[in-house]
């Protein structure tokens, strides 16, 4: 790939600016510098450029001194980061630092970040599913949150068109309540995979069973190379293998030659101007130097991620906006949204003893939602939905058996029992009082206020649990798997990583930020298209529906800018 | 009351601390006068002597390599002494000595001093008592975890050390850092041993 323009000092003026260079800002970028804006994009942490700066890609855990592990200063340096079970020597270069960056827990909660180019685009589970009408009108039936100010068919061809373009792998079901993508071949299911789908479909009508649609080439395209099933892809793919902005939109971007992009640019507020009553630029903090510098653009993007994003609003005050840019309704930092994470089931799988597998699959199984999509669905127990993720793999702990010596030694040099497991992924309701709010008492490294996140999950995100253990359970026990294990982390939210909320879109500027075109109410020329904006959770994994947001919302604002209304 | 039970009272009250009297003389009383061909980063003399004779009992060398052959023992004492913070240190020290107080309990002397087949008698005995850990989903165990002792926890190490090795991961265990296609369903035979990645 082409060296990235970095040089943001001699040109202070653009037509558009992106604060964040992960999921949903690379997509702005590359949309944006498609169509002839000159974009600069601010990124907190530094160049990662693709391949090159992959220092573990090709690591062996011998070839680590303590093969993965990771030394005290470095626990200490992700001492929040670690609790997710993700952390470790191959992928620590990019975890955030929760030293330099803290962050208070009124109440638990994991907040995960991707303090680099790329941002989490590089550690993501790559599971890309698109949402359905029966998630983008759940909060109008049901009366929880605000309605989404777009139903399925507003977004449907951009769901296309960013899938075309991102490359999506997985099987087409024609499903109402998980539209089926613009497919690349899916990937298998193993053996133990297959007997446990066929049980379960034919224990349990409604019940599908399928290979997790992932951002996974499963065949080459536009020079990347399809997977080669490493499953090293959180240390970045050198085939460019799986959607990340390192290696898909940014260089996308940079082919225009309209891409400037401004590595150790923390973003600290957008300008508003009172009188001209939009939006004038950013104003950022160098994270190496700590200079205070401004950029101007006529349009700009904020996708920090959820929390930042929001966090930068809050902190962009004015006359018109003292309590946060665009936070009329007083909504900006509230509605947090988490999925569940780690409840569900597993078990052994007995009778396949002779069979293994060749490649390390990164995907695993996906149970599409089934419950309360229509009449005869219906539970009395909670609204919303949930999903499973899952598989089958040999694995056993070798220190559990009850022997030592050559035998055992020898024994365990073959593949260990067959086991399977599925993890739930429930919706959670936008809440009011699930927030994040300023705190100038903890300051971060730059001396800048943090954030303080208060926010649980409640009686209908615990009775969705409580029916994801008792469903796993079930499931795996009529499709005949032994020691089966109901199990449930009871995680806080963030364990997810998929959080969402805290700058809504909706109809009414009243009780939303943004508009359908996920623009600012009253400031037109901003415009928010990571999770922040999202005004329900849904139970499937959500990158998906913020490229497609991000494509739409760039064309809709590049439109708007040549027709000067913005 | 014996030794082994005032040793576990003094460890609760002086929490993970050795440095008593009796854990003294406990250790000087090692006949074992072998010395180590290596020099530990974290381990004592003894600590590393009982190590190694441990991996040596669990992963002996057959027509494989055994843990010891591929310093299984000195890479447990790396990633104790990088990796560790000083609690995790303290509770590995306490750890040992309460196992060798153990032995010297049971069968009269420290591990490393005692005849093979008390040895053995010994780690059949801690096979049998010691916790099992619960399966993990993506990267943390889950269900109500029972306490892992010293003996499995150790056994779990040298396990890790031993398949994480580059004699055993490339030249043992199947190794294939690139497959390039996934074959989900394989006869076992035509692979051999499990994947080392």
């Amino acid at each position: 790939m082409a060296n990235f323009n970095i040089d943001a000092k001699r040109n202070r003026t653009y037509d558009a600016i992106v604060i964040g260079s992960g999921i949903s800002g690379g997509w702005a970028a590359k949309e944006l510098c498609e169509k002839g804006l000159k974009t600069l994009v601010l990124e907190r942490g530094p160049i990662v450029e693709h391949v090159v700066d992959y220092p573990t890609m090709n690591l062996d855990p011998w070839d680590m001194e303590l093969r993965g592990g990771l030394t005290p200063e470095e626990k200490k340096k992700h001492y929040k980061n670690i609790r997710s079970g993700w952390v470790g020597k191959d992928t620590e270069h990019f975890w955030a630092d929760d030293e330099a960056n803290p962050y208070t827990e009124k109440k638990p909660f994991l907040w995960l970040r991707g303090h680099q180019m790329g941002g989490k685009s590089l550690l993501w589970g790559k599971q890309t599913y698109r949402w359905s009408d029966i998630d983008f009108e759940a909060n109008a039936k049901d009366g929880h949150g605000v309605d989404w100010p777009i139903r399925y068919k507003d977004i449907e061809p951009w769901y296309t068109y960013v899938e075309k373009f991102a490359g999506i792998s997985g099987e087409a079901l024609g499903l109402p309540q998980l539209p089926d993508s613009h497919f690349l071949p899916p990937m298998e299911l193993n053996c133990v995979e297959k007997y446990v789908k066929e049980r379960i479909e034919k224990n349990f009508a409604g019940r599908n069973m399928t290979i997790g649609r992932v951002a996974h080439l499963t065949k080459p395209m536009n020079g990347r190379g399809q997977c080669q099933y490493r499953n090293r892809c959180s240390r970045g793919c050198p085939f460019g293998a799986y959607f990340s902005s390192n290696a898909v939109t940014l260089p996308a971007a940079n082919a225009t030659g309209n891409l400037t992009i401004r590595p150790y640019s923390i973003a600290q507020e957008v300008i508003y101007d009172d009188k001209r009553g939009k939006a004038t630029g950013v104003r950022i903090i160098d994270a190496e130097t700590s200079e205070v510098l401004e950029y101007s653009a006529r349009v700009i993007f904020v996708n920090a991620s959820a929390l930042s994003t929001a966090h930068i609003l809050m902190k962009s005050t004015s006359n018109r906006f003292e309590n946060g840019l665009g936070n009329d309704s007083g909504e900006l930092g509230h509605n947090l949204m988490d999925h569940t994470y780690r409840v569900g089931a597993m078990g052994k799988v007995e009778g396949f003893e002779d069979k293994y597998y060749k490649g390390r699959r990164p995907n695993g199984i996906y149970i599409p939602r089934y419950v309360n999509i229509d009449e005869n669905s219906k539970s009395d127990k909670f609204v919303r939905g949930f999903g499973f993720q899952g598989a089958g793999y040999r694995g056993g702990n070798a220190a559990n058996i009850e022997s030592f010596g050559a035998e055992f030694k020898d024994s365990i040099l073959k593949p260990g029992p067959w086991e399977f497991f599925l993890t739930g992924f429930a919706e959670c309701l936008p809440y009011h009082e699930n927030k994040i709010t300023l705190n100038r008492d903890v300051l971060d490294k730059w001396g800048q206020p943090t954030l303080t996140i208060d926010a649980e999950f409640k009686e209908n995100e615990k009775a969705l649990n409580k029916q994801i253990q008792e469903d796993a359970v079930e499931m795996l026990t009529k499709a005949g798997l032994k020691d089966v294990m109901g199990f449930d982390k009871e995680h806080p939210p963030g364990y997810g990583v998929h959080e969402m909320g805290t700058a809504r879109m909706g109809r009414d500027p009243k009780t939303s930020v943004l508009n359908k075109f996920n623009q600012i109410h009253a400031v037109k020329n901003v415009f928010v298209t990571d999770g922040a904006c999202m005004t329900s959770s849904s139970c499937v994994n959500p990158s998906l529906t913020y490229m497609a947001l991000t494509a739409r919302a760039a064309d809709y604002a590049v439109s708007e800018l040549k027709k000067f209304n913005i | 009351m014996d030794r082994r039970k005032a040793l576990k009272k003094a460890g609760l009250i002086a929490g993970a601390t050795i440095t008593m009297p009796s854990m003294f003389s406990l250790l000087q009383s090692c006949k074992n006068e072998s010395r180590l061909d290596w020099k530990p980063l974290f381990f004592t003399d003894i600590e590393a002597k009982t190590v190694a004779l441990l991996i040596d009992m669990i992963l002996p060398k057959t027509d494989t390599p055994g843990g010891l052959d591929v310093k299984a023992d000195i890479f447990i004492d790396k990633v104790i002494a990088k990796s560790y913070d000083e609690e995790e240190q303290k509770k590995m020290r306490s750890d040992i000595t309460e196992f060798n107080a153990g032995c010297k309990d049971k069968k009269g002397d420290i591990f490393i001093d005692l005849k093979e087949s008390d040895r053995i008698e010994i780690l059949k005995e801690a096979e049998a008592s010691s916790g099992k850990y619960n399966p993990g989903v993506w990267g943390t165990h889950v269900g109500e975890q029972e306490p892992i002792g010293f003996y499995r926890s150790l056994k779990s190490m040298a396990i890790w050390a031993y398949f994480t090795s580059e004699e055993v991961g490339k030249n043992v265990l199947s190794y294939d850092p690139i497959p390039g296609v996934f074959e989900p369903c394989k006869p076992l035979s035509e692979v051999g041993n499990r994947w080392s990645l």
